[in-house]
């Protein structure tokens, strides 16, 4: 998704440039987990005849075993399917296999039998039975009564959980096992759903991102706060509507003059936390009652500072009787903190792309994703809260991309950053 | 916590109590705080969602702009936090990052908690300095007081929901906290979404 045909027009005398790049959709929580997560099982080699009977003599021995918890995970397989490494377990790449049944020529001609009567057999997790008595119980079964054919049962990694997307299952199938896709994700957005969003989006993201850089740098300039923007976008008529644009104002004291940047500054300033209020005051606004009626003391910082803030802030462009920041989107210079990243839910936006990953203080991404640059030990494992969708605990969610430039030397690189946007 | 130490964090629970009653005299979810420096009250908050429209105005949020008004912000590095409701992830990152003295709550907030109802930001991995925190002080009015709440804005609804949600229970169970009412019907639907 590059985004080649920037449509919101009349910003570019304003200085604003779009970026060129493309969005990638955050990792949820679960997803991370899903994709990391793995179990040990047992394998088994069986002539295709008699994999039923086998089944049925594993049920026998497992009688509580639950296959709807590797359902995902192919049961029986044929050998061209396993992944690279578990074929040259079962037949290394020299005539070295470990079951003498004969000579050379013999066991050539055995493989090629192999290959289309052998089937694998994933038998169950290694925590439901013990290898010692699992061999027990098929040596007393056919085929492995037999002593030329002792029962071979490998012990594999398999992912525990089940795929969010046919990509990933192709990997897995190639990494670990035969895994089966049932275009659902239980962990996160549908794929199609963050595609069909990412389309929409991605024409005009550069922009939005290009002036959110510009609300960062003025109020950077007046020495009111750091390189950080917001921009709030109504884009439910299929065209960007802006709503609100606000910097960071955590060196502007109460009385409107810059501070010294002593640790902290006035948190509550933070970019996101400033768009929101002012979304809230467009909303009364709209609703026929005067903002000014209701106490906001100065800290808030919740009127604009800076002309380009002033721009977008006296138009009542926002539809009555919505609700908080239902149906908008937001976008971002740098990944929120946590408590911005918890303020974007409680407000319940719609999506929310930001540009600079923060590991060391963001609240969006779930995974790891940033490699550790060289020589630095501490950057690059971010804080894995993935606030944007954690249904079974967060009563709402919303979709999230990071942006990448085109040009990555154009992106900040600076991984240790331990700035709280 | 010996009998001392319990009868002066109760004296300032009750203050924010009473914060919490104002709110629900206002129609504002019934959470309230006050902020405490050196044994004295230096600010006091309540919920304020739904007089501005604006999702983020905690209690603490509010009380907190009121003493940046008057105090530095270095001052809050010496200052505890009394609230009624264990603080939601958004404002107990907030109070990390001032850099808060200590946090005592009423009840957990298993809906949005961030200090051990839902998420540990608190003292989580991070580069702001952890708080230590204390819940469970006058938790069974912290919780009937939202209580309350719920039944009143049930009672409200053009049609009153089921009759068993507007009696007013008084076994203790997590509700949603600190979300203001929707104001359409549509943010209803979106509400109920998910729930
Ligand atoms: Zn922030
Ligand atoms: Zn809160």
């Amino acid at each position: 998704m590059v985004a080649d045909e920037p449509a919101s027009s009349g910003l570019e005398h304003l200085g604003v440039v779009p970026r060129t790049g493309s969005l990638v959709p955050l990792k949820t929580k679960d997803e991370v987990r899903a994709a990391l997560e793995t179990f040990e099982a047992y394998i088994l080699e069986v002539p295709a005849r008699w994999a039923g009977a086998v089944k049925d003599a594993i049920q026998e021995a497992i009688p509580d075993l639950k296959t709807s918890d590797f359902q995902h995970l192919r049961r029986v397989v044929q050998f061209k399917y396993l992944p690279l490494h578990i074929q040259r377990r079962y037949r290394p790449p020299h005539p070295s296999r470990p079951r003498g049944d004969g000579s050379e020529e013999d066991s050539e001609v055995t493989e090629a039998e192999d290959d289309d009567t052998a089937r694998y057999f994933l038998v169950s997790p290694t925590t439901a039975i013990e290898h010692a008595t699992l061999i027990k119980v098929l040596v007393q079964k056919t085929p492995f009564g037999d002593a030329a054919r002792p029962p071979w049962a490998l012990t594999i990694s398999v992912p525990a959980l089940s795929p969010t997307s046919a990509e990933q299952a192709a990997q897995w199938s190639l990494e670990y096992w035969p895994v089966a896709y049932k275009n659902t994700n239980p962990y996160g957005p549908h794929s199609s759903l963050l595609a069909r969003n990412g389309l929409e989006l991605a024409p005009d993201a550069g922009t939005m991102l290009a002036l959110a850089d510009a609300a960062g740098k003025h109020v950077h300039d007046m020495g009111f706060g750091e390189q950080i923007g917001c921009v709030i976008v109504d884009r439910t008529a299929g065209v960007n509507e802006i709503v609100a644009v606000a910097g960071d104002a955590r060196w502007r004291s109460p009385c409107g003059e810059p501070t010294s940047h002593n640790d902290p500054g006035n948190v509550m300033a933070h970019a996101v936390q400033r768009a929101i209020a002012i979304v809230g005051k467009k909303r009364l606004r709209v609703a026929g009652s005067d903002p000014d009626s209701v106490p906001s003391p100065a800290p808030f910082c919740d009127t604009p500072v800076t002309d380009l803030e002033k721009r977008f802030h006296t138009n009542t462009n926002i539809p009555p009787n919505g609700y908080l920041c239902v149906d908008l989107d937001i976008y971002i210079t740098h990944e929120p903190c946590v408590m911005c990243s918890m303020a974007i839910l409680h407000s319940r936006f719609r999506r929310c792309i930001f540009g600079k990953r923060m590991p060391l203080t963001g609240g969006l991404t779930a995974d790891t994703a940033l490699q550790k640059p060289k020589g630095d030990a501490v950057a690059g494992t971010g804080l894995g809260h993935g606030i944007f969708w954690r249904p079974s605990e967060l009563n709402w969610k919303f979709l999230a991309w990071e942006w990448l430039d085109t040009d990555a030397t154009t992106m900040i690189t600076n991984n240790t950053d331990t700035l709280q946007a | 916590m010996n009998a001392e130490e319990k009868a002066y964090h109760e004296r300032f629970m009750r203050e924010a109590i009473n914060m919490a009653e104002l709110a629900l005299r206002s129609d504002e979810t019934p959470v309230g705080c006050v902020f405490v420096r050196d044994g004295e009250v230096i600010g006091r908050g309540m919920n304020a969602t739904n007089k501005t429209l604006n999702g983020t105005r905690h209690a603490e949020f509010v009380a907190i702009a009121g003493i940046l008004e008057k105090h530095p912000i270095s001052s809050l590095k010496e200052t505890d936090l009394y609230v009624t409701v264990e603080p939601c992830v958004m404002c107990a990152s907030m109070l990390r990052q001032y850099g808060i003295r200590a946090v005592y709550f009423g009840c957990w907030n298993e809906r949005f908690g961030g200090t051990g109802g839902v998420l540990n930001v608190h003292c989580d991995p991070s580069v702001d300095k952890p708080y230590p925190v204390t819940g469970g002080i006058f938790r069974e009015e912290a919780i009937m007081l939202l209580r309350k709440f719920y039944v009143q804005e049930n009672d409200k609804a053009p049609e009153p929901k089921q009759k068993k949600t507007r009696e007013l229970k008084t076994e203790i169970l997590p509700m949603e906290i600190h979300a203001p009412r929707p104001s359409s019907s549509k943010s209803e639907t979106s509400q109920t979404q998910t729930g």
